[in-house]
């Protein structure tokens, strides 16, 4: 209510007591920070492997949800992780995470793909290059790594924030209820989509002799994603 | 003739017959499928994107012409509950209940007030105006709402003792009285001044019951006026004979009973 000359009175009114947050579902692996990753596999390939881009291409069918942490990097685009990113992500979290009341996990191999080089200089021709270093293929909507304890979201955002920033792809910080509720937009934007020509629908019928223009990989692509690139605004 | 097949599928069937074209012409040019930088994509697959686009659904009345709707809250309800019957509970106990106005005061002279007014059998409560309007506005006591507005007490007390909270509270300049309900009557701070200088019940009791046995004390005096006035005359002449003596005695007229 307003006092004498207009300006409300602030008084303080009930004290409201909210509950502490229940963290007692919460198990804690036997090493809180991240596990050192190795910048050649145990066993290094002789073999050197075709460039197979299309592990990068598409969405990600493994570790798409979350296990043990509650919070998480989630990757918007497709890239390859090397050692370096790796070795920053390692240090960033085990610098700004309290190892007492949180924890880490990786939810990616290490690098495992041999990348090959020529060495700088050279024409075209003579055969493929040697082995230069290993990375690990990463699609859109997979988990890059998890956070939990006995922490809120806001405390673990800012330095997952920076962490994401610093990929080679797109990516965000999400906890479970985050990632449940962009799942859940998703879905009503594709049910309440006013448009009734969807990419889906002329894709599978062929209208107008469109898969001349796309690709056989569009009918599973559904026009959500452009090589590694993944178009949130879609449908 | 045969030249003109392909030397390599001489033994093909049907699909390599003479101008026969493959349906799908696959394009060896540009970039692969995924690349680091955007690909340019098709004009007709721009197109089609174009057309697919997400449109969004526009309701007849736009939200912002709607009234906001405000979500209750639920929380606290138990303590504030709890809080309220209380209040109640005060109001349904107490004959006098007085509203004061609450400065800030240092705690040993808040301490000492409560020690008097408690010699006195008055109850100092203090209140949370959230919780005691909603409760007023329900009972009788609407009248009372525009005193809760700022930081308040109640003095409560089962008996009317006005006249020695007026003397604490007098001592104690940071409280003020704004109103007060004593036995169902809301009366202003003026009332309560008033209602002070009133004497106790007893004593008033003892007045009424005094001007209503006032008449029919006079009855008996009344009745025994005229044999009363006889008896007065009559000594008269006796005085006046005794004082009289030879003097003709002028017989008193006789008395009209």
């Amino acid at each position: 209510p307003p006092g004498p000359g207009g300006v409300p009175v602030p008084r303080a009114g009930l004290k409201k007591y909210i509950l502490p947050p229940d963290y007692s579902g919460i198990t804690f692996p036997e090493k809180p920070k991240l596990k050192f990753m190795d910048k050649v596999p145990a066993v290094p390939k002789v073999r050197r492997e075709p460039r197979r881009l299309r592990d990068i291409r598409g969405p990600s069918r493994e570790a798409t949800d979350f296990t043990q942490g509650q919070y998480g990097i989630l990757a918007v685009g497709g890239g390859y992780l090397h050692w370096g990113h790796f070795e920053m992500i390692r240090l960033t979290i085990g610098r700004c995470m309290d190892p007492k009341t949180m924890f880490a996990i990786w939810r990616v191999p290490a690098p495992y793909k041999p990348v090959t080089r020529k060495s700088l200089g050279h024409r075209m021709g003579g055969g493929k290059g040697p082995i230069d270093h290993y990375v690990t293929a990463v699609k859109s909507g997979r988990l890059v790594v998890e956070v939990g304890g006995r922490c809120e979201f806001e405390e673990v955002k800012p330095f997952l924030t920076q962490v994401a920033q610093k990929l080679p792809f797109p990516a965000v910080p999400v906890s479970r209820q985050s990632l449940q509720q962009m799942r859940q937009e998703e879905e009503e934007k594709r049910l309440n989509n006013q448009n009734p020509w969807t990419f889906e629908r002329i894709v599978t019928a062929n209208m107008l002799g469109m898969r001349k223009y796309l690709s056989p990989y569009d009918l599973r692509l559904k026009g959500r994603y452009w090589g590694k690139f993944f178009l949130k605004h879609r449908v | 003739a045969p030249a003109a097949k392909m030397a390599a599928l001489s033994g093909g069937g049907a699909p390599w017959r003479r101008g026969w074209v493959p349906v799908l012409q696959l394009v060896r040019r540009g970039s692969k499928a995924v690349t680091r930088h955007w690909k340019a994509m098709h004009f007709q697959r721009q197109k089609l994107m174009a057309v697919t686009e997400y449109l969004a659904p526009r309701p007849a009345v736009p939200p912002r012409c709607l009234a906001p709707r405000r979500e209750t809250r639920e929380e606290d309800e138990g303590y504030a509950r709890l809080l309220r019957r209380q209040v109640e509970q005060l109001f349904r106990a107490s004959r006098m209940v007085a509203v004061c106005q609450y400065n800030s005061m240092p705690d040993e002279d808040v301490v000492l007030m409560r020690q008097y007014l408690r010699k006195h059998n008055i109850e100092v409560k203090f209140v949370l105006n959230e919780i005691v309007r909603p409760v007023l506005s329900q009972s009788k006591y609407k009248n009372l709402l525009p005193l809760f507005v700022a930081r308040n007490i109640l003095l409560v007390s089962p008996e009317t003792r006005v006249k020695e909270m007026l003397r604490v509270l007098k001592g104690v300049p940071q409280v003020n009285l704004l109103g007060a309900c004593i036995d169902d009557t809301i009366l202003s701070k003026q009332g309560v001044e008033s209602f002070a200088k009133l004497p106790t019940l007893e004593v008033s009791q003892g007045q009424t019951v005094g001007a209503l046995t006032l008449l029919p004390s006079q009855t008996s005096s009344l009745l025994q006026r005229g044999p009363a006035h006889l008896a007065a005359l009559l000594d008269q002449h006796i005085q006046q004979l005794r004082a009289g003596g030879t003097g003709g005695p002028a017989e008193p007229p006789p008395a009209q009973s």
